[in-house]
């Protein structure tokens, strides 16, 4: 490297021992990840906040040009979807009228029965940037963020089903974790039969069911939503269907189309309310006995008893 | 980095970092979002080790450095440890550049394939000791394999289009070293 030998004898060392506090300042980065994760992911995600929306130009025309060959791919199977496209419109026409029965008559047990169901969520729709760039993370990036009110753990679906969850929030930009990546765990519940289990990503395209309890009563086919469990999710968003893999186990094939996740869905999923405090003594309050029960604060319910009677 | 460097040099330096950032944009367009079934080889680090094998004056330490630990951070991997094992296998190369002048090119190939296959291992391990979640070891395996099966073209791309090989004995114009 140096012209004369004497140059060489203290530059190498100096440079050996530079090169060594890097790579131990690197391990340290390591380290403090490893040891306190949510505040190394945070600067991991300001960084992608600052960079990649500037490289948001050259992303655009690359995808746009992949998609133009996608579906100029699709063209030359132009008749054999259209067969498809109509049979299963003769099917879809005998489901939405089976659909619009049992809507009425679910209507109708509902008013009967007065139940409180979950209350509507609202969604905020965003755009995929990006995708994880490494074949063995399963992300994406989307171009919503902090500003549009997103909020780490709100759930995201495409049109039909869940696609993942929030994972990472920048200013402008959030991270969604997919459910078939490997740290993907989350709550559901398996149709009819009510079994509850946890779904885990493997990278692969279908998902592992984990953790249930009765395998006996689950079969290929059953429909598979989220549960409320542990209030990681809301609960009852499709999810997809068991399947049994080459391996005899369960997974499930997810209700999104994973090939064409263009746009997300980031459902406002609102907290669950933690009950804290621990239970108090029941003690009488004297007012609401005897004649003073009926004060003003208990004239409502009274009315309501009469309303029902009524 | 005793000597001053060149605008040659510096040009070099300037077309791996937009190289580098032409590799991670590619990895991150959306085409296809399903899980992988196999895995592309690591091109980027095919070509720091050829670059660095072949011309350790145009790759130092420091851009290895910047290069490697803001792809950690854009592809979700843990952040350092990677960059980190990468510095320490392109130095084991550096140190050795001189000797590997004098190989053959399969040699050469040989040496960078097991300097691939121990960080990768080492890399498995530290994550293993650490309990991190891991990749699919198959996955990994394809990766490595096709990292050290294109290091040749990488190379033979690296000699053609940007010039970089091995400093011809008596090429006094940079390092200045006898043969």
């Amino acid at each position: 490297m140096a012209r004369d030998k004497a140059s060489e004898n203290y530059i190498a060392p100096v440079r050996n021992l530079l090169v060594g506090v890097l790579v131990l300042a690197l391990l340290g980065v390591f380290a403090v990840w490893r040891i306190d994760s949510p505040r190394v992911e945070r600067l991991r995600m300001a960084v992608i906040d600052r960079v990649l929306p500037s490289f948001d130009w050259v992303m655009a025309p690359v995808s746009a040009a992949a998609d133009l060959i996608a579906d100029f791919q699709s063209y030359q199977r132009l008749a054999a979807q259209n067969q498809d496209l109509r049979r299963e419109l003769q099917q879809m026409k005998a489901w939405r009228e089976a659909a619009l029965q049992l809507e009425q008559e679910n209507a109708k047990l509902l008013d009967l029965n007065n139940v409180r169901i979950d209350p509507k969520l609202t969604f905020v729709t965003g755009v995929v940037m990006t995708d994880s760039g490494s074949p063995f993370r399963q992300s994406v990036l989307l171009n919503v963020g902090a500003r549009d009110g997103i909020i780490d753990g709100w759930p995201t679906m495409d049109g039909i089903g869940l696609a993942g969850r929030i994972a990472g929030v920048g200013r402008e930009t959030s991270r969604v974790l997919l459910l078939t990546d490997t740290s993907s765990r989350i709550p559901i519940t398996i149709l009819p039969s009510g079994q509850r289990a946890i779904l885990a990503g493997d990278s692969t395209q279908n998902p592992l069911i984990e953790f249930l309890e009765d395998r006996a009563v689950v079969r290929p086919g059953d429909r598979v939503v989220s549960s409320g469990d542990g209030g990681v999710f809301p609960a009852d968003l499709l999810v997809g269907q068991v399947a049994l893999g080459t391996d005899n186990r369960l997974r499930v094939r997810l209700a999104a189309d994973y090939q064409r996740l263009e746009f997300l869905r980031v459902l406002r999923a609102r907290p669950h309310e933690v009950i804290n405090d621990p239970g108090r003594l029941l003690t009488p309050m004297p007012e609401v006995y005897g004649p003073s029960a009926l004060n003003p604060a208990t004239l409502p319910t009274a009315e309501a008893a009469e309303a029902a009677d009524g | 980095m005793a000597e001053v460097a060149d605008s040659a040099t510096w040009a070099r330096r300037v077309v791996f970092v937009l190289l580098a950032c032409m590799i991670a944009v590619a990895q991150l367009v959306p085409l296809n979002l399903e899980p992988a079934t196999w895995a592309a080889p690591d091109l980027l680090l095919a070509m720091t080790c050829v670059w660095v094998a072949r011309r350790p004056d145009y790759l130092p330490v420091y851009i290895v450095a910047a290069v490697f630990f803001m792809t950690d951070l854009l592809f979700q991997r843990p952040p350092g440890l990677w960059a980190a094992l990468v510095i320490m296998l392109t130095e084991a190369i550096r140190t050795r550049h001189r000797e590997l002048r004098n190989m053959s090119f399969v040699a050469e190939w040989a040496f960078v394939g097991l300097g691939l296959v121990a960080i990768t291992l080492a890399n498995r391990i530290v994550l293993a000791i650490v309990m991190t979640p891991q990749a699919p070891f198959g996955l990994t395996v394809m990766q490595l394999g096709g990292t050290v099966a294109i290091y040749p073209l990488v190379a033979l791309v690296a000699y053609y289009l940007f010039g970089v090989s091995h400093p011809a004995p008596g090429d006094m114009r940079k390092i200045g070293q006898r043969p």
